[in-house]
């Protein structure tokens, strides 16, 4: 007979307000096997804990049920007060009373018998639980990050700092990303480029790092401590090796006016082409759509003018797969655009503001290149159109963010500062011009952030015009910009010469696919959902796997980096230990029963299922059945609900233990 | 007897197409006998409100459009609508009733009758670049209209309320330069397609009307049209009409024809130009026509 004891917490009120609980336990008492049943105000608490520790000696218990609140808050906290008064914790078990009863029932009767009811299906669990050992796994203490922003530089810096080895892989032919394009930072002013580029060149000589860039994740397997990725490295056209980065093959290369993605459009760069003068790696890549020689078969001039002989048209993309025990996602955003409706994105864009029909009307980041020195104009502010200095410029705050009706809800949150930020830079530049902006709300939350705002507003004399705008249109050389005035309730209308849009930030486009390849979580916008908003904001729901910048949702530098050494920091308490300890709520194959018909291979979520081959003494081999690796098995359920032979089943969860709870009904 | 025509319509004219937008009538029975669409008018049709019958009173506007679209199940075929505000009111009709079960009984009270909301409402422009084709439309074209730079405007009800099932694209959309640009002429960018001209303040307070219908003639010439093209009686009346008023309040000329499309595709499409009502026009279009070699 079994000695099961079985605690009833009250849950301050959470519980007791709607269940009886003296009276389940006492009916919980009467249950055969039952040794011991009680309740207590807070389970959780010390003393409710100390409760549990000593009636597990003093009844001599060979089996515990808490009666409380879900298994996600708390199992852990008494199966290691378990543990720790020296039963096996996989012995102890919770009956969610708070949730699936008294959270979601009013009639106090019917709600006691409901959790009579509930606890008495754990009790018959229990009395066939089993004591299971942890399952220990080895950790690979190699990193992979994905994305070479500012956040993957700061968490592959930050990792490789503390001495382990670090994998960077980045898409573009540079890393970078978006902060190498921005002219100015808020809220201190200072040189977006001089901050960022020292710490680019740190990656590239951080002897902990590889930096893989023009490269792309092909494939992810394996589970926590135990990565295998698979990069692409696409074709570069020039060998890393041999290149010193002179620059000759760029300044010969007669295609030269095809347009540069990092100018926005508004430089131009050759064919073969690093995107900008300080990229890290400084070996250039060849743009093979664009490229004579991979059009047409002629030209070749690179190659003719490059003394190490380092262009190689021959080259082809290669896989390379490497271990690695954690992995940090920091692929970043992209600008939502106007007027086209990105596939499979139900979000239409502001037609009638005709973003791409007049040249003066730009987005944020175009004007982060006009403002920018080391930009198309060097840093002079100019239009595109006809290249003459604007005196009237009204930026647009909100286009696409906040706007329930394009189908994005969410306030891309930087858009309020930067262009609080272009305005006093416009004001820098041209003395005599007049910066007017359109907003809803001023959102300025951040250290020195709401004083830099109204620096644009008191000081620098940039008018802002609380309404939305509601279409633009060329009229001569000017734009006029339709628009209400809601503060005071009347029509605007503006004749500028340059137009910025503050566009909203959108996650990668892809971002989907890479999280379905890594097995991570998405929201219906595609950013990466995190663990736990509060309390896990770095962690993915899959376990070694974290999050940093703007990929998660849209952020500032400032938070970006915050995030990004947060998430190095867990990838270094993995690292810290040699081995993982895991749950072992896994799958068994009983392997006398199993037919070999590998159902459970097909449905495994985790590629946990393996084909094992049974020998004699002799090696003959006998037959071959399924096998479930333990350090990858997820733990789902899934094979045994398909086995048609009966022969797999999950620890904590077998088809006996679930049949006694129906009987128990 | 088998039909020659392709397609085959139920048709609401509206008063307008009765009244002061003959020729709209006139030309579009003209341009649809020459494509081989039939249009069948719905018998004892009568007004569907317009905007004063909404203004003051939704369950009358929804009681007429109601009792109209009913009357249109006795004719056969989708129901052709010529006039914006004729099409704007019955989608609406059709858009309210739908989804909200007491106007509906409302209204069935109110018209003594069972609701019809089945019968799709079609725009003509619908009808001719969606159901009759963009291609089939430019192999009909007898003369092309090469070298008229025309001004395409929608004004504000084709395409809107938005949450009516669209037309077209509410804020960027294309449609009439589609059909336009399949006779050959030359649809302008222009900025003022989507502006209000003004509407029914031509009777109330046509102060408004000549400074808001200004903008959108200055618009269209300033971007090199030839001729105003428009789908909507109201619209014309404003910028036609009052076109000269509206030169003499603000000092300038613009000497600017504004054609109904179906003028302007009846001439494509070789219909006699003695059908299409041009002489009723205020704004004489004949010396552009002959200039431009069209008649």
């Amino acid at each position: 007979m079994s000695r099961i004891g079985v605690f009833v917490c009250h849950c301050g009120e959470n519980i007791s307000r709607t269940v009886d609980v003296e009276r389940v336990a006492a009916e919980i008492g009467k249950l055969p096997g039952v040794a011991l049943a009680t309740d207590y105000k807070y389970m959780c608490s010390d003393p409710g804990q100390g409760l549990l520790k000593k009636a597990i000696a003093e009844h001599r218990l060979d089996g515990l049920v808490v009666a409380a609140c879900s298994p996600r808050m708390h199992e852990k906290t008494f199966r290691n007060a378990a543990k720790a008064a020296g039963l096996n914790p996989f012995l102890c078990e919770m009956a969610n009373i708070r949730e699936h009863c008294s959270w979601v029932h009013e009639d106090r009767e019917e709600a006691t018998a409901k959790a009579i009811d509930i606890v008495r299906l754990m009790v018959e669990r229990v009395k066939k639980d089993k004591a299971l050992q942890p399952i220990t796994v080895p950790i690979t203490k190699r990193a992979l990050v994905i994305g070479g922003g500012i956040a993957g530089i700061q968490a592959a810096l930050d990792i490789a700092d503390c001495g382990h080895q670090v994998l960077l892989v980045e898409r573009e032919p540079s890393i970078g990303g978006h902060m190498a394009q921005l002219s100015e930072t808020f809220p201190t002013l200072d040189c977006s480029q001089c901050i960022m580029t020292p710490k680019m060149v740190d990656v590239a000589n951080h002897p902990n790092i590889t930096l893989h860039t023009w490269s792309e994740i092909e494939n992810v397997d394996g589970y926590i401590g135990n990565f295998q990725v698979t990069i692409r490295k696409k074709a570069r056209s020039v060998d890393m090796d041999k290149c010193t980065g002179c620059g000759v093959c760029m300044a010969k290369c007669p295609q030269k006016k095809i347009k540069s993605t990092f100018d926005r459009g508004l430089g131009t760069r050759p064919a073969i082409y690093v995107p900008f003068p300080q990229a890290v790696p400084n070996t250039p890549v060849i743009d093979r759509e664009n490229c004579t020689y991979f059009k047409s078969g002629k030209c070749g001039v690179c190659a003719k003018v490059c003394g190490p002989g380092a262009v190689d048209y021959d080259q082809q993309d290669e896989l390379i797969t490497e271990p690695v025990g954690a992995i940090v996602v920091a692929t970043g955003f992209e600008l939502y655009t106007i007027n086209e409706k990105p596939k499979g994105s139900p979000i239409k864009g502001y037609g009638e503001f005709g973003h791409g029909t007049i040249p003066d009307v730009i987005d944020g980041m175009t004007f982060e290149r006009l403002a920018s020195a080391s930009g198309p104009t060097g840093g002079k502010i100019l239009r595109p159109s006809d290249g003459r200095e604007p005196k009237q410029v009204v930026f647009v705050q909100c286009v696409g963010s906040r706007a329930r009706e394009k189908g994005i809800s969410y306030c891309s949150k930087v858009c309020c500062m930067y262009t609080a930020k272009h305005t006093m830079l416009y004001k820098h530049k041209v003395h005599d011009g007049q910066a007017y902006v359109f907003f809803m709300d001023a959102r300025t939350p951040g250290k020195s952030y709401d004083e830099f705002w109204r620096r644009a507003v008191e000081e620098e004399e940039a008018v802002y015009i609380r309404g939305m705008v509601s279409r633009l249109y060329q009229k001569g050389d000017k734009i006029v910009v339709m628009g209400s005035d809601i503060s005071v309730g009347v029509q605007v209308e503006i004749e500028a010469d340059l137009v910025v849009l503050a566009t909203a930030v959108q996650p990668r486009q892809g971002a989907d696919a890479l999280a379905q390849k890594l097995g991570i979580s998405y929201d219906t916008y595609n950013f990466y959902s995190e663990a736990h908003a509060k309390l896990k904001p770095v962690e993915c729901a899959t376990a070694g796997i974290y999050l940093a910048g703007a990929c998660q949702g849209p952020k500032d530098i400032p938070d970006t980096v915050s995030q990004a050494s947060a998430a190095a920091a867990k990838v270094m308490t993995l690292f810290s230990r040699d081995q993982l300890e895991r749950e072992p709520i896994v799958a068994r194959v009983n392997e006398r029963n199993c037919v070999a018909c590998f159902y459970c291979k097909k449905v495994c979520p985790y590629g946990a299922v393996e084909e094992k081959e049974i020998r004699d003494r002799q090696g003959n081999l006998v037959r071959v059945v399924a096998y479930v690796n333990p350090g990858v098995c997820g733990g789902c359920g899934t094979c045994q609900a398909t086995c048609p032979s009966k022969s797999v089943e999950l620890e904590g969860y077998t088809d006996e233990q679930v049949m006694a709870m129906i009987e128990a009904l | 007897m088998p039909t020659k025509n392709l397609l085959n319509y139920s048709y609401y004219p509206g008063c307008s197409l009765h009244a002061s937008a003959k020729e709209y009538d006139e030309s579009t029975k003209g341009v649809f006998r020459a494509l081989r669409i039939g249009l069948k008018e719905v018998p004892d049709w009568f007004c569907c409100g317009a905007t004063p019958a909404h203004n003051v009173d939704e369950l009358l506007s929804l009681s007429l459009c109601a009792k109209n679209l009913s009357l249109a199940d006795n004719v056969e075929g989708d129901l052709a609508v010529a006039c914006a505000a004729c099409f704007s009111r019955l989608k609406t009709t059709q858009h309210k009733l739908a989804e909200n079960d007491i106007k509906r009984k409302q209204v069935e009270i109110a018209i003594d009758g069972a609701i019809s909301l089945e019968k799709p409402v079609k725009h003509l422009l619908e009808i001719l670049a969606k159901d009759y084709g963009l291609d089939r439309l430019a192999d009909a074209v007898k003369k092309p209209l090469t070298g008229l730079k025309v001004a395409t405007y929608y004004g504000c009800l084709l395409t809107r309320p938005p949450e009516v099932p669209e037309l077209d694209c509410v804020e960027a959309p294309t449609i009439m330069e589609n059909v336009i640009a399949a006779t050959g002429a030359e649809p302008v960018a222009w900025s003022h397609r989507l502006e209000c001209c003004g509407a029914n303040f031509t009777l109330s307070r046509p102060g408004v009307v000549l400074n808001l219908s200004n903008e959108i003639l200055a618009s269209a010439k300033r971007a090199g049209a030839d001729c105003i093209m428009v789908a909507c009686p109201l619209c014309h009346g404003n910028l036609d009409i009052r076109q000269r008023e509206i030169e003499e309040a603000n000092g300038t000329r613009y000497d600017m024809p504004v054609f109904y499309m179906t003028q302007l595709l009846g001439l494509a499409v070789g219909v006699p130009a003695g059908k299409l009502g041009l002489e009723s026009m205020i704004v004489n279009p004949l010396p552009l026509l002959r200039e431009k070699q069209l008649l």
